[in-house]
Parts: structure tokens; C-alpha cells; sequence
């Protein structure tokens, strides 16, 4: 599904992502773990096209498209789904039309008609009770006032809503009490399937608790410095990053 | 020909105009039409160094030779209908060029409350109102307007009466040809009355310059809501001056929505005169191409215990110009006063333009007050945000163009204003976006 071959990417070229190679095939899970300025950020950005970051050698395939070459939308209806560390705050912008219009564009892609206002409403209520997100949200403009937790939420609430091939979730555990790390990861379970994929860029290895991780992967000074499986995490958790990244 | 010169005959061609004019005024109106000459005379028409008119290139004004109407030019039936809202069809005021046309007004809701100007200048008070804001006057162009608007209309409402519905003004402009059109209103509200009033300017072709005075006087107690759409022709010169005096208690809350002319200003100057009176002041004004609007506002608060809200918006495109000359005064005594001024520009070109001027003076020592200005461009976070959904460029922009004016048009409390709004204001933005 997704190809990562010897990636070397930053922002106003300073190189941080210093050659990466991973390959993510459909029904998957990857966790990237790292130290704080390791690359994880950098390389969420890099994936979701923001124009901000280059890549500048190497090439990610997406369904063997060259994904460098797509702009953040059309990644976006090609079936790539970013979940944001830190969720945009858009004033103005109503939620369940954003989220309507958004699943239209899906829709319309796909050679499918638009879906009206009302059954929308039924989608979108059903998918805001798995979540336990309360009604509210709906007339709510686009993450305006919201705390953290429901700022991520509701970028859950937008995965389930556009049902993406591939989603990377940046940080999403981040600022998340137990509770409502509880909740979302209960809804990202519900998400999955056989021909969705999954990459978890995360600090913590709590999360990993509750979504189990097919692969970890460990990222150091823009490099992966080690793989394995989800008892890595574990490894991790109890000696620290210095673990592997001095190993190195 | 030097600046002064152009002024200077533009004057004298007034002057002129006026000895044709006078001799068909109502008697009753003579005096005051003479005294608004005589400051119009005294003031003289503006030069861009004038304090009050820096933001504005009133030269094409100043040299074109205005005409008065004459009456003659007519506005079809269909032409009207199609500016009057839903809900306003039996209580809808139209002037065409300057005048209350009774014809194509529909008046039976309203009626009773119409008193013209000549007649209602035998209440001495109003006489003695009118007078003394015409000798005082400082806004040249509202001189203008007084001087020659031949006839005026007061709108008045007794005590405890609360009109049902909105009353639509729908002022139309036949333009065509370079003629001032004067409306003149009163709104004159008793105790504890209350009018919620929908004023729309349009024009069938352009050239026109549209220069409207209105005084809202407001007793103690009575509430207005005042929606102003002004949708002129884009060439054509459009000026308004809002006085609003406001008694014990009172209310006024005002939304003006703006599509721009070549030239466009609106002057309000809003009197907070006893406790307790409430002011809501909101704008939003949508301009492209060489399009301008100008806001100048000046509140006074002259009592304690008096609230003042305003909040304007201004999505600029093209080589459109914004500008906004705001100030409150708060007076010795107006104590515990609450006022704010907000203005935020949306710039969408490299060559639009944004002037802002707001402006706070205090005399009383117990207050609060804030007042501020922001020019900013189409957030990159959130539109890269929106992209990321599969939202394409321009989709992502045009929402946020239109969530940046929406908490101003939903300060309006008609849903087909509103709708109208929505479906036109912001529309003309969609052609040029990205």
C-alpha cells in the first residue's frame, strides 16, 4: 500500500528525515516511536503534503502512485488520512457541514452522488456515539473551543467519516486523560479491517495498550535504528530511548 | 484646473442648483434648508487632507456635475418586487431617486406612522432637533442632503406601539446620468416602541450619487433593529449619514452588509444620552475590482451605565480599498461605560488596500473600554487543514472566505437577508478565488 524508499526530507533545507525506508502493506499496523526531535513530526507533515516541508530524495508509492507528486487533497481522495497532533482551529466553519462537505468530495471522487444533509446527520450520529462525543459537536464550529481531547476526537470522528485506505495518526494520544485515550482507540479498533492500514507516530508506548502495533519501529535522528514487533514498545517503555538510540 | 478651483465651482454649481430648488420647497422647510446651505457654503466640499476624509478620493465626486432629478424617470413594478423581501410585502416603503414613491410602496402596514417632513416640523421640539443639528453640522455632505432634499419623511411611532414584522426602506436609483438623489427619514420612536426596519439601496443602471441622511430618535425604552444592504451600482457614489440618539433604556442594533461602490460612506454618529441605552454597531462589507468602502463612526457616550458593541469585517480582493475612521468618546460622568471596537480586514490580493483608524477617548475614570484592528490573509494552517480532507484549494478557501463574514451576517436576524446575503455578497468573491 504504502512504499517509503530511502526518504531524505526537512523544512527550508535543513534535512531531518535522513533515509528512511518502510513498507506498509494493507491490514497492517506500524508504530513509529522516538525521542523528541527524532523526525516523527517531520515525516507525518511529509506524508500529508504540507507545503511547508520537501522532500528532497527518495520516493514514497501510494498504491504504486508517486505520492510526492499529489497535492494534500488529492491524497486525501486518493485515501490517505492524516490525523493532526494539533487539530486546526477554524472559526466559522460548522463542523457537520465541514464533515459533510469533506465526505462528499470522497463521494463525488468515487463517482457516487452527494449524500443529502439528513442522511448525512444519521451517518455522522451514529459514528459521534461510537465515540461518545455528544451531540453538541455537531452545530460546534470545526474545532473552535474545543479541549484537547475532543480536538482529537473529532479528527476520529473524521476518519470514520471518510473511511480511509491508510491513516497516519500523529501524536494522537497526546494531551489525552485515560479515559478519553480509551475512547478513541476503542474507535480506531472499530475502524479497522483487512483492507485499511494503520501508523501510529507516537511518544508513549500507552498507547500501544490499547491499539496493538503489527511492527514498532524506532526513530532516531531522521533514521529508523531499529523494527520489530510490539514487544520493542515494551522494551522501550522499561529502558528508556537511550536503549537504542546509544546502541547505535 | 488646481484642486481648490474643481471644489470651489463644484460649490457654486450647488448654489446654483439651489436658487431652482428653493422656490419649490415647502415653506415650512425653507429655513432649514437655508441654514444647511449656508454650513454646506461654510464647509465646503473636502480635499483628501481634510481629517475626515484622508482615506477618500472624493475628486471624480467633486467634478462631476450632479443634477437633481426630476421626477420623470420610472422604475417597473417587476424591477421592485424583486428587491422586496418575503415578509415585508404589506409594509414596504420605496423611494425611487430620493423620493417615496406612494405608487409602488406598499404601505398598508404602515401607513399611520408616516408623517411628511413639512408637516411634522410643526412639533417644535423635532423643529428645534433639526435645526440646531443643521447648524451644527459637520458633515459636509449631510449638509447637502438637508439643503436640498425638498421633502423629507418621518417615520413615527407612538409610545408602547411595537410594530409586527420587518418594514422594508428599499431606496432605488434609476441612474443613467450624474444625478444626487437626497432621501431624507426620521425615525421618531416613543416610549417603549419598537421597529425592526430592512433598508436595501440598489440602482437599475450606475452614474448615480446617492447621498442619505436618517436620525433615529429614540425614547425611553424602545428598541429598533436596523439591517442595512447596500447593493448599488458599482459605479455610482453612494454617502449615508446614521444619527442615532439614543434615551433611558433604549436599544439600537444595527448590521450593515456592503457590496461597495466606486465610492461608498457611511457616517454614523450615535449619541448615548441617558442611562442604561444600548448600541450594536456590526459591518461587513465584501468589495473587489476598484471598489470602496469607508466607515466613519463617531459615539459619544454622554451618560453612565451605557453599552456600545462594534464589530466590522472586510473581505478585500482586487484593488479594493477598506477604510475606517472609528472613535468613541466617553464623557466625564459616563461612568461604568462598556464599549468595544473591533475591526478585522481579510485581504485576498496582493493589492488591496486596508486603512484603520480606531480610536478611543476617555474623560471618565471608571470604564471599560477596548477597541483593536487586524489585517491578516487566508490562514495557511487552516486552508492546508481543509486540503488534507479533500477539500481542493479553492473550495477550502471560499469556506474560509465565507466563515470569515458569517459571524457578522449572523448577527442578522432575518433568514432571507441572510440567504441573500449568503447567496450574493459573498458570491461575487467565487469567480476570482485562486
Amino acid at each position: 500500500m504504502l512504499e517509503i524508499k530511502d526518504l531524505h526530507a526537512g523544512i527550508e533545507g535543513n534535512e531531518i528525515i535522513k533515509g528512511i525506508s518502510l513498507t506498509i502493506k494493507k491490514g497492517e499496523i506500524h508504530a513509529v516511536m522516538g525521542p523528541n526531535g527524532s523526525g516523527k513530526s517531520t515525516m507525518a507533515k511529509i506524508l500529508s503534503g504540507h507545503p511547508s516541508y520537501e522532500a528532497m530524495s527518495g520516493e514514497i508509492l501510494f498504491d504504486g502512485k508517486n505520492l510526492l507528486e499529489m497535492d494534500a487533497e488529492e491524497r486525501s481522495l486518493a485515501g490517505i488520512f492524516m490525523g493532526f497532533q494539533y487539530p486546526v482551529e477554524v472559526p466559522g466553519v460548522n463542523n457537520a457541514e465541514f464533515l459533510r462537505m469533506a465526505h462528499n468530495a470522497r463521494r463525488v471522487k468515487a463517482g457516487e452522488e452527494e449524500i443529502d444533509p439528513l442522511d448525512f446527520d444519521d451517518l455522522l450520529s451514529e459514528k459521534m456515539k461510537m465515540l461518545g462525543m455528544e451531540k453538541k459537536y455537531k452545530e460546534r464550529n470545526l474545532n473552535d473551543g474545543f479541549s484537547g481531547g475532543e480536538k482529537k476526537k473529532n479528527e476520529i470522528l473524521q476518519m470514520a467519516i471518510l473511511e480511509p485506505k491508510l491513516s497516519i495518526l500523529d501524536e494522537t494520544d497526546s494531551g489525552l486523560d485515560i479515559d478519553a485515550l480509551r475512547v478513541v482507540s476503542e474507535g480506531v479498533n472499530k475502524l479497522r479491517n483487512e483492507n485499511n492500514a494503520l501508523v501510529l507516530i507516537t511518544h508513549y508506548q500507552r498507547l500501544l495498550d490499547y491499539i496493538k502495533p503489527d511492527y514498532v519501529h524506532v526513530l532516531s535522528d531522521g533514521k529508523i535504528v531499529k523494527s520489530g514487533d510490539k514487544t520493542l514498545a515494551l522494551e522501550l517503555e522499561s529502558q528508556g530511548y537511550d536503549w537504542v538510540t546509544t546502541a547505535n | 484646473m488646481s484642486d481648490t478651483l474643481v471644489e470651489s465651482s463644484a460649490v457654486s454649481a450647488f448654489l446654483d442648483l439651489h436658487k431652482k430648488l428653493i422656490e419649490q420647497v415647502s415653506p415650512a422647510l425653507t429655513e432649514l434648508q437655508q441654514v444647511a446651505l449656508n454650513r454646506f457654503e461654510l464647509l465646503g466640499f473636502p480635499h483628501s487632507k481634510h481629517e475626515m476624509y484622508t482615506y477618500l478620493n472624493t475628486k471624480g465626486l467633486v467634478e462631476t456635475a450632479f443634477g437633481l432629478s426630476d421626477g420623470s424617470k420610472k422604475v417597473s413594478e417587476d424591477f421592485v418586487a424583486s428587491h422586496i423581501y418575503p415578509d415585508c410585502e404589506s409594509q414596504c416603503l420605496v423611494f425611487v431617486d430620493g423620493v417615496l414613491n406612494r405608487d409602488l410602496s406598499r404601505l398598508e402596514g404602515v401607513n399611520t406612522y408616516l408623517v411628511p417632513l413639512s408637516e411634522a416640523v410643526s412639533d417644535q421640539e423635532l423643529k428645534k432637533y433639526l435645526s440646531e443639528t443643521a447648524e451644527n453640522e459637520n458633515d459636509v455632505f449631510a449638509a447637502l442632503n438637508t439643503a436640498f432634499c425638498g421633502e423629507g419623511l418621518v417615520f413615527k411611532v407612538g409610545d408602547n406601539t411595537q410594530i409586527s414584522g420587518p418594514v422594508q426602506v428599499l431606496f432605488v436609483s434609476t441612474g443613467g446620468s450624474p444625478v444626487m438623489h437626497v432621501p431624507r427619514l426620521v425615525w421618531q420612536l416613543g416610549n417603549l416602541s419598537e421597529v425592526k426596519v430592512i433598508e436595501k439601496f440598489v440602482g437599475v443602471e450606475g452614474g448615480y450619487f446617492i447621498n442619505a441622511v436618517q436620525d433615529w430618535l429614540l425614547a425611553e425604552g424602545a428598541g429598533v433593529s436596523f439591517t442595512q444592504v447596500q447593493a448599488d451600482a458599482s459605479d455610482s457614489w453612494h454617502f449615508s449619514k446614521t444619527r442615532v440618539h439614543l434615551h433611558r433604556n433604549s436599544r439600537f442594533h444595527s448590521t450593515n452588509a456592503s457590496f461597495g461602490t466606486q465610492l461608498a460612506r457611511h457616517h454614523y454618529d450615535v449619541r448615548l444620552k441617558e442611562e442604561g441605552s444600548e448600541l450594536r454597531l456590526n459591518g461587513v462589507s465584501v468589495l473587489d475590482d476598484k471598489e470602496q468602502v469607508h466607515n466613519f463612526i463617531r459615539i459619544h457616550h454622554e451618560a453612565p451605565q451605557c453599552v456600545s458593541h462594534q464589530h466590522f469585517k472586510n473581505i478585500i480582493n482586487g484593488q479594493a480599498r477598506s477604510s475606517f475612521d472609528g472613535t468613541v468618546i466617553v464623557n466625564q460622568g459616563a461612568q461604568l461605560t462598556n464599549s468595544n471596537q473591533l475591526i478585522n480586514n481579510l485581504m485576498l490580493s496582493n493589492d488591496c488596500h486596508a486603512d484603520n483608524k480606531p480610536n478611543l477617548m476617555i474623560f471618565a475614570d471608571d470604564v471599560k473600554c477596548t477597541h483593536g484592528a487586524t489585517i491578516g490573509q487566508i490562514d495557511e494552517e487552516q486552508w492546508f487543514y481543509l486540503q488534507t480532507r479533500g477539500l481542493s484549494a479553492r473550495v477550502a478557501k471560499e469556506l474560509l472566505t465565507r466563515s470569515f463574514a458569517k459571524s457578522i451576517i449572523e448577527t442578522i436576524e432575518f433568514p432571507e437577508v441572510v440567504k441573500e446575503l449568503n447567496g450574493t455578497l459573498l458570491k461575487k468573491l467565487e469567480v476570482r478565488n485562486v
